[in-house]
């Protein structure tokens, strides 16, 4: 799968008369995975909308390889680029298998029978999450972590060289960020899937990603790999937070540890 | 899983009793000879008195059906229906000035310009609240309660205009604003029918998007709808069906309502198209058996339809009130 990078050019994004972001200029490395952080309000996930094309930018623009993605047909986006907001609705009384067949909706017609293809391919993003055998469960009747890999394994469906994730692994336990994060990984590494996700643990982001877009109160801090990012200095600016960076035993990332 | 069939024999069940009974029943003979094109005064009753009525009926209560079905799929409120939410009022009102200034437009697009304007009406006053979700336009709760308010507006200023009819106008004017089948020929039947198969060739196509603005606007974005295009295509479509039902039957209460959920649950069925299928034909069943109930329980006296819906409706309407407000959602 080819990569076409996704990137901002004097962004600015925000609501009515409020302005969120001002002046963004960032790039998201095509084939690596990026983590954008920053303190709660800051404006992550105004941020990811923008990139999506949920969000109109009020002055600036954002481009998918040379295409400005507010004139793009929203079709031909949905093929390059699947997005998980951080609270999408589940529809009364479904199953997750139905939920992840939903992910094929950008590449069938509008009365196009199911392929083979579709079916493989919704197979592949069930087993990818560890959810081969609930396709006939009703959505409803999963815990938390089931239900948060349901609504990943919708969006591998879509089979898309973009993904972006909000905040995919708030309200999971320890394991279950882990392998929501590896599961992202792996599609990175494996598919050369360009991902971008907003997360909220500094030494998971910095472990699991090749890229970090770090914002603070007043817009973007600094970008860059983890090492370059996650510096005491970086922290004291993005979160007003005192710590002390080490490189964790295991992996050689950045590992803060607050004072 | 799946029990359309269920609802399909329910409807054949209603329509033969609505064929059959009546001031004057005919036995299953007599029924089968009209249905087959024979003669005799019990086959003529079907043909000609029951035949017209009965498909009246049904082609009403289906267009109520797939209504109220688009709306409470779209706005995920199952409170949200074109008469809860003052379009069918709306469209009764326009047709009510229209005989009152006895302007010459066919009724049909008299109703669907009152709905329409109505339906704008109502959505230019819903204003979402400040941080809301841009994407998601106001919140049903919002555009129901405004459109319970801009319905009784209409149906007050429809009273007013009540007065000022005259004579035989105003009976019919009467019984019409009450929901009534009364009287429908052929001409009706096909009028409806014509109607009602552009409407759903224009929403077979849109259910895709149905589907997709079930899981958010966001989701539904990132899946490849416009959503906001796709959110006015549905919406003109479902107020379009009810005005057809409107102009023809007038604005009976409460089947857009009630069909939805209850066909949801009869068909055992969670996906939009299966939902869609259910709600028309449970609508079709709900207006045939109350149009049944309405003219053949009291000898020698015919009750307005909308007034066995409503015994039926307005029921269920303050339960479901009560749940809402139960949740906190009102
Ligand atoms: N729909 C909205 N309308 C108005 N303001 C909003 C809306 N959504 C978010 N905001 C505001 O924009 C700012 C950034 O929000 P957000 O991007 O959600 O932050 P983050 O995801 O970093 O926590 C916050 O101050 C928030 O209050
Ligand atoms: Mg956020």
């Amino acid at each position: 799968m080819s990569a076409i990078s996704l990137r901002t050019e004097s962004l600015c994004v925000g609501y009515r008369d409020r302005s969120v972001l001002e002046n963004l200029t960032i790039g998201l490395p095509a084939g690596q995975s990026t983590a954008i952080l920053g303190p709660n309000g800051c404006g992550k996930s105004t941020l990811l909308s923008a990139l999506a094309r949920l969000l109109a930018p009020s002055h600036g623009r954002v481009f998918l390889g040379d295409a400005d993605i507010h004139k793009t047909k929203t079709r031909l986006l949905s093929r390059q680029l699947a997005i998980l907001p951080q609270f999408p609705i589940a529809p009364e009384g479904i199953l997750v298998g139905e939920l992840v067949k939903r992910g094929r909706t950008p590449w069938r017609g509008l009365f196009s029978p199911w392929s083979a293809t579709d079916t493989e391919i919704c197979q592949k993003a069930l087993i990818a999450v560890g959810m081969e055998g609930f396709a006939e469960r009703p959505l409803s009747e999963l815990s938390g972590g089931q239900r948060q890999r349901a609504w990943l394994a919708l969006v591998l469906a879509q089979d898309t060289p973009l993904l972006l994730l909000d905040e995919p692994t708030s309200f999971l336990d320890l394991p279950h960020q882990i392998e929501v994060l590896r599961l992202l990984q792996n599609r990175n590494k494996n598919a050369g899937t360009t991902v971008v996700s907003v997360l909220h643990d500094l030494n998971l982001a910095g472990r699991f990603n090749d890229h970090i877009v770090l914002l603070g109160p007043d817009g973007l801090v600094t970008k860059g790999p983890p090492e370059t990012v996650i510096t005491p200095s970086n922290l004291k600016k993005a979160f007003d937070l005192d710590a002390r960076v080490i490189s964790d035993p295991v992996t050689n990332r950045p590992m803060v540890v607050p004072l | 899983m799946n029990r359309q069939f269920l609802l399909i024999f329910l409807l054949l069940a209603a329509a033969s009793l609505s064929l059959a009974l009546g001031q004057v029943s005919v036995g299953p003979a007599a029924l089968w000879n009209g249905l087959t094109g024979g003669d005799g005064a019990g086959a003529l009753t079907v043909q000609i008195l029951r035949g017209p009525r009965v498909a009246t009926a049904l082609l009403v209560g289906a267009a109520f059906g797939l209504s109220g079905s688009i709306f409470q799929s779209l706005l995920r409120n199952p409170l949200a229906s074109p008469d809860v939410m003052g379009f069918s009022a709306g469209s009764g009102l326009a047709i009510l000035g229209a005989l009152t200034i006895n302007l010459a437009i066919p009724m049909p697009l008299i109703a669907s310009a009152g709905g329409l304007l109505t339906a704008i009406l109502v959505l230019a006053l819903a204003r979402p609240a400040r941080g809301h979700n841009p994407l998601e336009g106001a919140p049903a709760v919002t555009i129901v309660l405004v459109g319970i308010g801009i319905g009784f507006t209409a149906a007050a200023i429809s009273s007013f205009l009540m007065t000022r009819l005259t004579g035989p106008q105003a009976a019919e004017a009467q019984r019409w604003l009450a929901g009534s089948l009364a009287a429908r020929d052929w001409s009706h039947v096909l009028q409806l029918a014509l109607i009602g198969a552009v409407l759903v060739i224009v929403l077979l196509p849109q259910i895709r998007n149905l589907r997709l603005l079930e899981l958010g606007s966001e989701l539904a974005t990132g899946l490849g709808a416009n959503v906001k295009r796709a959110r006015l295509g549905l919406a003109a479509t479902a107020v379009l069906l009810a005005a057809a039902a409107v102009a023809i039957a007038g604005p009976i209460a409460f089947v857009a309502l009630m069909a939805p959920p209850l066909g949801a649950r009869i068909a055992r069925t969670a996906d939009v198209g299966g939902r869609l299928l259910a709600a028309a034909l449970t609508g079709a069943i709900i207006v045939m058996l109350a149009d049944l109930v309405a003219r053949a329980s009291l000898p020698g006296l015919q009750l307005p339809i909308g007034v066995m819906t409503g015994i039926l409706g307005a029921p269920y309407l303050l339960w479901l009130l009560s749940r809402e407000i139960e949740r906190g959602e009102l």
